[in-house]
């Protein structure tokens, strides 16, 4: 198909009522869960999953992402007025956003988010569409040995993700990968910890645990403490973001956006440490720069860039390889395996019409967050005071609907709230949850990948470094592990 | 709990673990022909590398808490009060009542007291708009899902929804 054909194809898929509401719905819904602190993006995008079933999978894949792109805006609502990041992405906004909401500039200042972020959404999703095609044009020359190595380079995603301990990270990582072992072996049909119930045969259902891992343990967090998370909302305050501002900060908003191209194009960097170093560059590049840290509206700018700068981009693994940019994407990888498709290099063959249809989507989705954002900005106080201990019983009766929705199985329900409580312990001990699922997602790629090369080569591990793309990879994997264990001497140094 | 004690704990943790899983879980739970070829084509061949990490992992965990700070205590926002464990062990009971209310008494009104009861345990202000949500969402959850999404939401032996 040519590229006019796909583009056709695409068009025809997305051009419908359906598809449009669908995107605006999903960037109302996650500007509304990102902007309510404890919701986060993640939460909103794993709460959504359910509704996506019954859809086409092009319109539940454009609400899911409307859903992600919204979200990662509307995190930077409650960081700028109330010093709590609605997402962790938003962390950077807090350091200059804030301060302009204590100076009666909190208008001024969601305003340049929103303009920043649509900016740098905008640069994103063109970089998507000019680098997906041409990574999976690279991978359909992948073998099992290829997809070894590469996921193996994926998961040390887990480094990235691992937040003050990378030990914690990694025995997250291994738990997720032992729970991926559940269910019957693949090449000889045998039983692994499966306990003789047929429900464990197809291994744990992964909505499930994604929504047991994200949404529980904030419901039983809750339960430990109702009164933790009472705040005091601030006014928006009458100055606007005007033009000139705008035009001040444009270097530092496309900077933010490159920047936030280039690491969200990585598996496992993700969005906060984009909107840092975006921040920390355009403090470093500012003549404001004694400004930045008291309430430059630069400092908001940038921080916002880098952070939706990454949100396009983190689909490019995505889509080319199959590779979870994020944790976010990991679970969109779930609302196209309930429609059947696979993410990867076949798909821009086999379902070219999807991808241009994300594509062209993807584009309009900028122009709806910016209309969406530029009301959400108003409406933020019903936003914000949505009772939290009314909210919590909402998200738990909903995460129930949701995961027996999936398989119309009561058993699911069961692994969730399973993995509701052992992501509320991992939340007590401090260890992330997000390597969990991205090793729950990537170690079944991994092992079979592994077992089907072995096959291949008669078990000679030789077969795990044939070419030069298992070459590539193999030195990528070496030299993040170096940086990570250059990066930990360091720390201890300290 | 300050970083020291944790790190102990989860290092602790995974070791023992890592011996449950060796000496117990995979000789037990995990079957493997007898006629496999090769070690590594064994379906027992990755659990047992992941075991070798888990171990590695807590060591390093158990290793690492000698250096860690003892004085630092982690904020976790986990003031307690009287009533916080209490609570816990009341929404464990409500989640496993759940799993067995669901079947028999329908999902739509099981969810009704769940959110009636959670609301309350998580002690509300709101106890009107509470009960108002708890009688709309499951329904507009139930109406999507059964009519929209044609799931066979379970209806329960007493009272069925159309």
């Amino acid at each position: 198909m040519s590229f006019t054909d796909s583009l056709m194809a695409g068009l025809s898929l997305v051009a419908t009522f359906e598809a449009f509401f669908a995107l605006f719905a999903g960037i109302c819904i996650g500007v509304v869960g990102g902007a309510i602190p404890g919701l986060s993006a993640t939460m909103a995008v794993a709460l959504t999953l359910p509704f996506t079933f019954s859809l086409q999978p092009i319109t539940g894949i454009l609400l899911l992402l409307g859903v992600y792109k919204g979200g990662i805006f509307g995190g930077s609502i409650p960081a700028i007025l109330i010093k709590t990041p609605g997402t962790p992405a938003s962390s950077a906004t807090i350091l200059d956003g804030h301060p302009m909401a204590e100076r009666g500039e909190a208008g001024r200042a969601l305003g340049m988010a929103l303009w920043a972020s649509c900016t740098a959404d905008l640069v994103s999703n063109l970089a998507l569409i000019l680098f997906a095609g041409w990574l999976a044009s690279f991978a359909l020359s992948f073998g099992p040995p290829e997809f070894f190595a590469l996921i193996l380079f994926s998961l040390t995603i887990i480094a990235g993700v691992s937040g003050d301990s990378l030990l914690r990270g990694a025995l997250s990582a291994i738990v997720g990968l032992l729970l991926a072992t559940v269910g019957l072996d693949l090449v000889y049909g045998t039983n692994r910890f499966t306990f003789g119930d047929p429900n464990m045969m197809g291994g744990l259902n992964f909505i499930a645990v994604l929504i047991g891992l994200f949404a529980i343990p904030e419901v039983i967090a809750m339960a430990w403490n109702p009164t933790a998370h009472l705040g005091k909302a601030r006014t928006l305050g009458q100055s606007k973001v005007t033009f000139a501002d705008y035009r001040r900060s444009f270097k530092s908003i496309i900077r933010g956006s490159l920047i936030g191209v280039f690491l969200g194009s990585i598996p496992g960097i993700g969005a906060a440490p984009s909107a840092f170093l975006s921040y920390s560059e355009a403090r470093r590049k500012s003549p404001n720069k004694e400004n930045f840290g008291k309430g430059e509206i630069e400092g908001v700018a940038a921080s916002e860039a880098g952070n939706n700068g990454v949100a396009g981009a983190t689909l490019i693994p995505l889509l080319a390889l199959g590779v979870p940019g994020d944790v976010i994407t990991a679970i969109i990888i779930g609302a196209f395996m309930v429609h059947g498709l696979q993410p990867g290099p076949m798909m821009f063959l086999l379902n070219a019409d999807i991808i241009y249809g994300l594509f062209i989507g993807l584009i309009v989705s900028s122009v709806f967050l910016f209309l969406v954002g530029s009301v959400a900005i108003r409406g933020f106080r019903f936003v914000a005071d949505v009772p939290k201990r009314i909210l919590m019983p909402a998200v738990l009766v909903l995460c129930i609907y949701g995961v027996f929705a999936v398989n119309n199985n009561i058993f699911d329900v069961g692994v969730m709230f399973a993995m509701g409580w052992v992501g509320y312990l991992m939340l007590r001990y401090q260890v992330p949850a997000a390597p969990f699922l991205i090793a729950f997602i990537l170690g079944p790629l991994l092992e079979d990948n592994f077992r089907q090369s072995m096959l291949m080569s008669g078990s000679d591990p030789m077969i795990l470094l044939r070419g030069p793309i298992t070459w590539f990879f193999w030195a990528l994997t070496s030299i993040t592990i170096f940086a990570i264990v250059r990066n930990i001497s360091r720390k201890a140094a300290i | 709990m300050s970083p020291k004690v944790i790190q102990f704990r989860l290092g602790m943790g995974a070791c023992l673990a890592a011996l449950f899983l060796a000496f117990v879980a995979i000789p037990m739970w995990v079957s493997s022909p007898s006629n496999v070829s090769n070690i590594v084509l064994s379906p027992t061949f990755w659990p047992y590398i992941l075991t070798v990490l888990t171990g590695l992992i807590g060591l390093g965990l158990v290793f690492a808490s000698r250096h860690s700070d003892t004085q630092i205590a982690i904020e976790d926002g986990n003031q307690l009060d009287d009533l916080s464990w209490f609570r816990l062990a009341a929404l464990a009971v409500i989640m496993i009542v759940t799993m067995f209310a669901l079947p028999r008494v329908g999902m739509v009104w099981a969810t009704m007291v769940v959110f009636v009861l959670t609301a309350f345990l998580l002690r509300t202000r709101h106890p009107i708009t509470a009960l108002v949500c708890a009688v709309t969402i499951p329904l507009v959850l139930y109406a999507f899902f059964a009519h929209v999404a044609g799931v066979a939401i379970p209806q329960g032996n007493f009272v069925r929804l159309p």
